[in-house]
């Protein structure tokens, strides 16, 4: 069973594509409103265990929690579930046939049966606080892509999530935009949302992060602090990769 | 009078009265009344030899001379609404047996009642045969028989009334019909005919004339596919649900259908629709089956259109319709069908133009489309100009369609690369249009192969899963399928790294 006030309660988890084992008794808590930082070479597994928490993958073994409901149970309402789990993804995945307005209101608007008049407000609510206001009636091909992102962060924020995932947020996005979408993550941190973040950048786990956790070949290597794992690693490969990058 | 008169005189009275009615007004129609045996006119229709009213056609007339008759002028009345011009003549023959005589006569046209008057200054004597050659006269427009009339005048004074002519069939003239004898006198026209080619090929007149008939295919050939391809909308749409729900079944009848219909000619669909129906003792009016086979096999085409546009979709927009809550029916029709729309609408398009040039092929069972109509035209002429009319019709369709599938496929291709809409380029030469078209191709070739290769990737995914049911495991199971991608590119970069 899960611990109490925890959010995310990830046990035993494990997934396999085919003959390949990507995670192996992967085990995380993360506690309402807390940042957690994933950090790992590619092929590492994060992403893979970032998704199993909101089943666009389906665990092969483990059980997973969210506010103590397990997800991994068959009954589970998927899609209920993933109400509350708010998902931002590497290629942002806008609908490109609407435009930012409309791809913040249309979740919304189906799933939450919202008017549409409330549906509107809430969408330039969430549009201004990624300061994207004046983008509102733009097309997703009309917008950079850290305002695209942005945008993703704002769709997935209307829906009131009590957990967001954050997959490479900005792995695919120019240098110079990486700033912008940081900065919304950072305040969204601030502000005191709960989030698993998988990211390889390293000052936004050393700044935001409540806790980092180190994953290599499917196997979580190392949690701790910040400070904890960027400047007192205690294993090798940890020690390998923070050098790499740094 | 003297009773004893009354019987002789009575008697005498009434035979002489007779006699002499008898030979006053009996006798000359016993004795053989001027008969008119022949009246023809001369086709003025290029093709099919039929004569049009209203056009200049020249008309002959031919009467023999009775028994005991002399005539010394006659008057042939044209049917009422035929024309005398200024460019009308007559030419007057008499014979005798096979001479040829020449009498002194006056020959007028009055152009007022469309009639000629000839007078001879020695009457014509019985058993002499008057022709009439009309130049240049024109019939009524109209269709169906008409009778020439009028009178003739005997040595003595005596006015009588011609026998009625044979009839001439007469076709209403169209304006084309018009236009085309029109242009059949022009010089240059018939400068052009000289040329054997271009006479066969592009004949002027024909053109003309054919048009409206090959018009009339046209639309019955616009209509057949206007109704029968949104008719194979759905029927590839939901043939289409079927082979993505992979439920075994379905996905098993979707493919059957499909596989057969693609895989055989359509030609040889329509041949067992048309012969095969009826031996079933099903009968259907044959334009309803026209409708039907070209629905079923379009519908054939567009599921494979539909299925590869779906599954064209990005795979993150299925995982971003579902991360946010989404169902799979939701997503389906909120997200993906849209996007899909707007892939396929060229594709769609072209498989119109497709189908609208493969209605032609219903001409082998006898449905009256615009091949047939073109082809009845050239196996009365024997002359190919009908069928280059027919293309052209074909062509203002299809060549339009073609540039539409053309700029909607750029501007899709802008609207992926994330590009703003093409800007309108002015037209200013042929030239200009002929090199963009080009272009275009090259863009469309290029695109096609690239969608090619998405498809077939993803087409190896869809094969290697097995069938659950439910829409939601089935778009779960294609996302499988691109983290495995996901899970080989890593390893690919692993293996890179070490």
């Amino acid at each position: 069973m899960s611990e109490h006030g925890s959010m995310i309660s990830i046990q035993h988890l494990s997934k396999c594509f085919g003959d390949n084992e990507v995670l192996k008794d992967v085990n995380i808590e993360v506690a309402k409103g807390e940042v957690v930082v994933v950090l790992g070479p590619s092929g590492s597994g994060k992403s893979t265990m970032l998704r199993c928490i909101n089943l666009l993958e389906k665990p092969t073994g483990g059980h997973i929690f969210i506010e103590d409901k397990e997800i991994t149970d068959p009954k589970t309402d998927v899609n209920k579930l993933r109400e509350h789990v708010g998902m931002v993804f590497q290629q942002f995945n806008l609908f490109p046939q609407l435009t930012a307005l409309k791809n913040v209101m249309l979740a919304q608007r189906k799933v939450l049966k919202r008017s549409k008049e409330e549906a509107e407000r809430i969408a330039r609510f969430e549009l201004d606080r990624v300061g994207l206001g004046d983008r509102a009636d733009y097309f997703p091909a009309q917008l950079s892509g850290g305002q695209q992102q942005r945008v993703a962060i704002a769709r997935a924020l209307a829906m009131e999530p009590h957990v967001m995932l954050f997959d490479e947020a900005t792995s695919a996005l120019d240098p110079e935009l990486v700033r912008g979408v940081l900065d919304v993550m950072h305040s969204l941190a601030e502000e005191g949302m709960t989030m698993v973040v998988v990211t390889h950048e390293m000052q936004f786990a050393k700044d935001v992060a409540d806790r980092v956790i180190f994953m290599e070949g499917g196997v979580v290597v190392e949690e701790g602090t910040p400070d904890e794992v960027f400047n007192h690693p205690k294993h090798e490969r940890t020690k390998n990769f923070l050098g790499h990058i740094q | 009078m003297a009773a004893y008169l009354k019987p002789v005189l009575k008697h005498g009275l009434v035979t002489a009265l007779a006699l002499s009615l008898v030979l006053t007004f009996i006798s000359p129609l016993l004795a053989g009344a001027m008969s008119v045996d022949v009246t023809t006119a001369k086709s003025n229709e290029t093709g099919t030899g039929s004569v049009l009213g209203g056009e200049p056609t020249r008309v002959t007339w031919e009467a023999l001379v009775g028994d005991g008759e002399q005539v010394s002028a006659v008057r042939v009345e044209l049917p009422e609404g035929s024309s005398i011009t200024d460019d009308s003549s007559v030419k007057v023959t008499v014979l005798e047996g096979t001479t040829r005589l020449s009498p002194e006569n006056t020959a007028v046209m009055n152009k007022g009642d469309a009639s000629v008057d000839v007078s001879f200054a020695a009457p014509l004597q019985p058993g002499q045969r008057l022709r009439l050659e009309m130049y240049k006269v024109s019939l009524p427009n109209v269709n169906g028989e008409v009778t020439l009339s009028g009178t003739y005048t005997l040595a003595n004074g005596q006015v009588l009334d011609l026998a009625p002519s044979p009839a001439i069939e007469v076709t209403h003239a169209s304006t084309a019909e018009k236009i085309s004898n029109w242009l059949g006198e022009q010089p240059a026209v018939q400068a052009w005919n000289s040329v054997t080619f271009l006479r066969l090929f592009f004949q002027p007149e024909l053109i003309v004339s054919s048009i409206p008939i090959v018009a009339v295919g046209w639309l019955i050939s616009l209509g057949l596919v206007l109704v029968g391809f949104p008719l194979a909308i759905p029927i590839g749409l939901i043939a289409a649900f079927m082979k993505i729900a992979r439920a075994r079944i379905l996905h098993v009848l979707a493919a059957i259908y499909t596989g057969v219909v693609r895989g055989t000619p359509l030609f040889l669909q329509i041949y067992i629709a048309f012969f095969g129906l009826p031996l079933l003792g099903i009968d259907i009016n044959q334009y309803v089956l026209a409708i039907i086979v070209l629905a079923v096999n379009s519908g054939a085409y567009l599921c494979e259109i539909f299925r590869a546009g779906i599954q064209s979709v990005p795979n993150g927009q299925f995982e971003a319709a579902r991360s946010l809550g989404m169902t799979g029916p939701q997503t389906m029709f909120y997200v993906i069908i849209p996007q899909t729309i707007r892939r396929v609408i060229p594709t769609m398009t072209s498989e119109f133009i497709l189908l609208y040039k493969d209605t032609s092929l219903l001409a082998a069972v006898g449905v009256m489309e615009l091949m047939l109509y073109s082809r009845s035209i050239v196996s009365l002429t024997g002359n190919m100009t009908p069928y280059i009319v027919a293309a052209c019709f074909y062509l203002i369709v299809t060549l339009p369609l073609i540039r539409v599938v053309g700029n909607l496929e750029k501007r899709l291709a802008l609207a992926d690369s994330g590009g703003s809409a093409p800007k309108k380029k002015g037209r200013k030469n042929r030239r200009g249009a002929f090199a963009q078209m080009r272009e275009e191709i090259a863009v469309n070739t290029e695109q096609a192969a690239e969608e090619l290769q998405e498809q077939v990737r993803i087409e190896a995914h869809v094969d290697d899963a097995s069938g659950p049911l439910d829409m939601d495991e089935a778009l779960d199971e294609l996302q499988d399928g691109a983290a495995v991608d996901a899970q080989i590119a890593d390893a690919d970069e692993r293996g890179a790294q070490r």
